[in-house]
């Protein structure tokens, strides 16, 4: 008990020195939010006292310790404040796009997950060298592909050259937002994520089993005359888990995060873009905003890891 | 339904609307069109036909335009760009004038208009056929509000431009009187030609207008709009009681797509009509050669320039500049990175073919004449090439927008054309914010700047109005709010005085032509070309692009027949 509760400590602290930490940054880069706020206008032209009227109603000319204090009363408040481009709330913008986040990245960890980690168990137990060492050339491969440019050739070929499905937006213009309608619109961009994400997997996937193939009980098992299917999946994957639990939880901060440039490519209208959008601007709340829901993914992420541990592999179960 | 099919033919009777539907290709019958565009309004006989004319009226039922990003809610206070979200607010507001494709102002909201012989009191005439997309009609009132809200409400485009009125009496509900403090020639163009006028009874309410909602997004535009999604899309449907002209779509749907690559891929799939992100010249004859595809070029005013820190030395000394700028040679730049697509710099800044410039002036490169400048000045030639001027190595870093390939090979061209005189540059690409922190921080030039040599460049409305050509080189913030340079020339400050106090459209002129050769000369930054505009579109769906001379098709002039 003593173990979860320092957890959960290590947990808030880490979470804490984020939040600093996603205050601080957006602050130090260079440039000005003043022509997010000021929208339309010709920023060069305002005045000094009118750009400081309007750095002044989102309180950017005071300190940075008043303004860490007031945005940690609004998080305390469950406020993340108001995006200084529109006025909206931070939490209004992050809601409209992390449906689709959500949709896009969620898909394809899951089919890069499973295909990856079947791939690897079919190609690396196969005990054939020339399959397993095609496997890893390809898998690597894959990895070494840049998301732009598997994005690009993917609208040219099923967008431009055969028409099949379309090539931007999560749905159409008009009439949009059916079932059929999101799919086809997404299976682009989930397509460049899985091709690119393959790799991942399927290296980690494999140096696990190759450790867990070399150790006495999958040879013992093999010599009991378990069948070989049995023996992959049932013996030698289970032991090889946890290495690709892990890593399927540290990618879900992925999936909030890690997908800008499919999004950018496809103007798929997710996190991802927001945050770039953010960034571009400036928009001092809507980054911490982002940027803490991001933080938060990751943190629980990793204690999730850590907590189900022992529900993976009976080795790490600690005796209380 | 005969009464709708003989209103097709009116629309079609323009040279825009030539793209009729098949369904109504029956009717040939020649009707006279009515001269204003009010020939909306069908015989009173026949009330059920006037429901129906407005999905008829107008030639292609849906057009698709791809943007590179959102322009919020698209009211005068919260669109984003310059281009094309100042373009995309003509479609859903008016202004009292409006500019022809030869920039030239006309009327819009205003029928006609006279100034005073002392320049002073500008009388306009209102139409009185014009209501706004909710229905209620447009008068006089509206006008008077929105000058006065702009003034109040700083942070909008055409605040300068109001500044400069004393008092704006509504004479009769369709006319108004606005006397200014000075004679001012620039007062048609901005404001009149370009400030939006908002409704009364939907603005008077506004109290935060740079965050106000889609739904105060009401003018009496060709267009309304329909629907918003956020950082997505737009639909704009035509605005059927639009008396300025016709709708030439029932729907424009505007797209976010933020790649340009991905905005021709759906240009070439029939996903969207028209992009509006310029075509780089080495991809033009790949559009062109699509048979459903065409490019519509055109001279574009916006400038790519070498900006010097003319509080920094060396670059605080004029000759330097002037060395700098006979070292240069714009017409390698025109040649290798936009293929020939861009026109020679005017070294005064204004584009020859803009409405100011007098056309005096004309860049020289001589890289000998710019040697013998540099030797005359002691900057001597180190070992490594590099020439020393007081004590220091003429090493500086160029920087350039990261984002812009444009920019970026032209800063090679240029880093290699100030090499042959010995002076070296190291460029240093950055992203646009970080960029404009260091050579425009917080936008405002009271700031003062931190950089060497940048590369640069002003969007074509720098080049429309003199206010704004003048706000380039002001040393006095307040005017000078574009002088990004620190250029301090007191000659250059008086010249600039008169030029705003000018009379007439000839006094102007001629000073405009004097300061033209004074920037030639105390050089605060070297022009060297202003890109030609390409736009590719789908020909098969609208062909009726009109290019708006120095800013491309994107905008009102296309979008609605007369």
């Amino acid at each position: 008990m003593t173990t979860t509760l320092r957890r959960a400590g290590l947990t808030l602290g880490v979470l804490l020195m984020a939040v600093a930490l996603n205050f601080v940054i957006p602050r130090l880069m260079p440039g000005s939010p003043i022509r997010a706020i000021a929208g339309g206008g010709d920023v060069g032209e305002l005045t000094t006292a009118q750009r400081n009227a309007l750095l002044d109603r989102y309180g950017l000319n005071d300190s940075l310790w008043v303004q860490f204090r007031d945005y940690l009363t609004g998080l305390v408040r469950g406020d993340l404040g108001t995006s200084l481009g529109d006025g909206r709330p931070v939490s209004t913008h992050i809601g409209e796009r992390i449906g689709w986040t959500l949709l896009l990245v969620g898909t394809a960890l899951l089919v890069t997950t499973v295909v990856g980690v079947f791939l690897a168990t079919a190609f690396t137990t196969s005990r054939r060298r020339n399959v397993d060492t095609g496997g890893m050339t390809t898998s690597i491969a894959f990895d070494a592909l840049p998301p732009f440019w598997v994005g690009m050739m993917f609208i040219l070929l099923f967008g431009v050259t055969l028409g099949w499905l379309p090539t931007f937006g999560a749905t159409a213009l008009v009439g949009g937002g059916g079932v059929v309608d999101i799919a086809k619109h997404l299976v682009l961009p989930a397509s460049t994520l899985i091709l690119t994400g393959l790799g991942q997997t399927y290296l980690v996937t494999r140096s696990s089993l190759i450790a867990v193939m070399g150790s006495t009980h999958i040879a013992h098992a093999r010599v009991r005359g378990i069948p070989e299917r049995r023996l992959r999946y049932g013996h030698t994957l289970r032991a090889a888990a946890l290495p690709i639990h892990t890593l399927v939880l540290l990618e879900v901060g992925w999936l909030i995060s890690g997908a800008v440039v499919v999004e950018t490519v496809f103007a798929y209208p997710g996190l991802g873009r927001l945050v770039f959008e953010a960034v571009e601007a400036r928009d001092y709340p809507l980054l911490q905003g982002s940027f803490l829901l991001l933080t938060v993914t990751v943190i629980g992420a990793n204690l999730l890891a850590d907590l189900t541990y022992p529900l993976i592999d009976p080795r790490t179960r600690v005796s209380s | 339904m005969f009464v709708a099919a003989a209103l097709v033919a009116t629309s079609c009777a323009s040279d825009e609307a030539t793209d009729a539907p098949a369904d109504t290709g029956e009717t040939d019958t020649e009707e006279p069109s009515t001269a204003d565009g009010t020939a909306a309004t069908p015989p009173a006989s026949d009330p059920d036909a006037s429901a129906d004319a407005p999905e008829t009226g107008s030639s292609i039922e849906q057009l698709t335009i791809a943007i590179s990003g959102d322009e919020s809610t698209l009211n005068p206070y919260t669109y984003v760009t310059g281009y094309p979200g100042l373009n995309l607010l003509g479609l859903v507001f008016d202004g009292l004038l409006a500019l022809d494709a030869d920039n030239e102002p006309q009327p819009a909201l205003a029928s006609d208009w006279t100034v005073s012989d002392d320049n002073l009191v500008w009388s306009l005439n209102l139409r009185d056929d014009v209501v706004w997309h909710d229905g209620e009609a447009f008068d006089a009132d509206d006008v008077a509000f929105t000058f006065d809200y702009v003034a109040e409400n700083t942070q909008s485009n055409w605040t300068p431009g109001v500044a400069g009125v004393a008092s704006l009496e509504v004479t009769s509900p369709t006319s108004v009187d606005i006397t200014l403090t000075e004679p001012s020639v620039d007062f048609a163009v901005r404001p009149l030609a370009s400030m939006p006028i908002l409704p009364e009874h939907v603005w008077s309410g506004v109290t935060d207008p740079e965050n106000s909602g889609v739904d105060v997004s009401i003018g009496t535009g060709p267009y309304s709009i329909a629907s918003y999604d956020t950082g997505q899309s737009y639909a704009l449907d035509a605005n059927t009681d639009y008396a300025l002209g016709t709708p030439v779509a029932d729907t424009v749907l505007l797209a976010v797509i933020p790649e340009p690559s991905t905005a021709f891929a759906a240009l070439r799939t029939g996903e969207v009509d028209m992009v509006s992100s310029i075509v780089e010249p080495q991809l033009v004859a790949e559009f062109e050669s699509d048979a459903d595809l065409a490019v519509q070029t055109g001279p574009g005013f916006g400038s790519t320039q070498v900006n010097f820190n003319n509080e920094r030395a060396p670059f605080d000394d004029p000759e330097v500049r002037r060395a700098i700028g006979l070292a240069l040679d714009p017409q390698e730049l025109i040649d290798s990175v936009l293929l020939g697509t861009g026109t020679s710099p005017n070294p005064g800044f204004l584009h020859p073919d803009g409405p100011l410039s007098q056309g005096v002036v004309t860049h020289e490169f001589d890289v000998d004449a710019a040697n013998a400048l540099l030797d005359e000045l002691g900057a001597e030639l180190g070992d490594d090439g590099v020439r020393i001027l007081d004590g220091e190595p003429m090493s500086f870093d160029l920087l350039v927008y990261a984002d812009n390939p444009t920019r970026i090979r032209s800063a090679e061209i240029v880093s290699e054309q100030l090499d042959a005189v010995g002076i070296s540059t190291s460029i240093t690409s950055l992203e646009p914010a970080a960029l404009d922190a260091q050579v425009w921080p917080g936008f405002d030039v009271n700031e003062g700047r931190d950089y060497d040599i940048a590369m640069w460049g002003w969007s074509p409305s720098a080049q429309l109005d003199a206010s704004r050509y003048a706000a380039l080189f002001h040393s006095d913030p307040a005017i000078g709010t574009l002088n990004v340079t620190g250029l301090v020339d007191p000659d250059m400050d008086a010249l600039l005085d008169e030029m705003l106090a000018a009379q007439t459209p000839e006094e102007r002129d001629e000073l405009i032509g004097s300061i033209e050769e004074r920037v030639a000369e105390v050089r605060p930054f070297v022009v060297l070309f202003y890109q030609d505009g390409a736009y590719a579109y789908r020909a098969s769906t609208f062909d009726g692009w009109v290019f708006q001379n120095g800013q491309g098709p994107l905008g009102k002039l296309s979008l609605v027949s007369n």
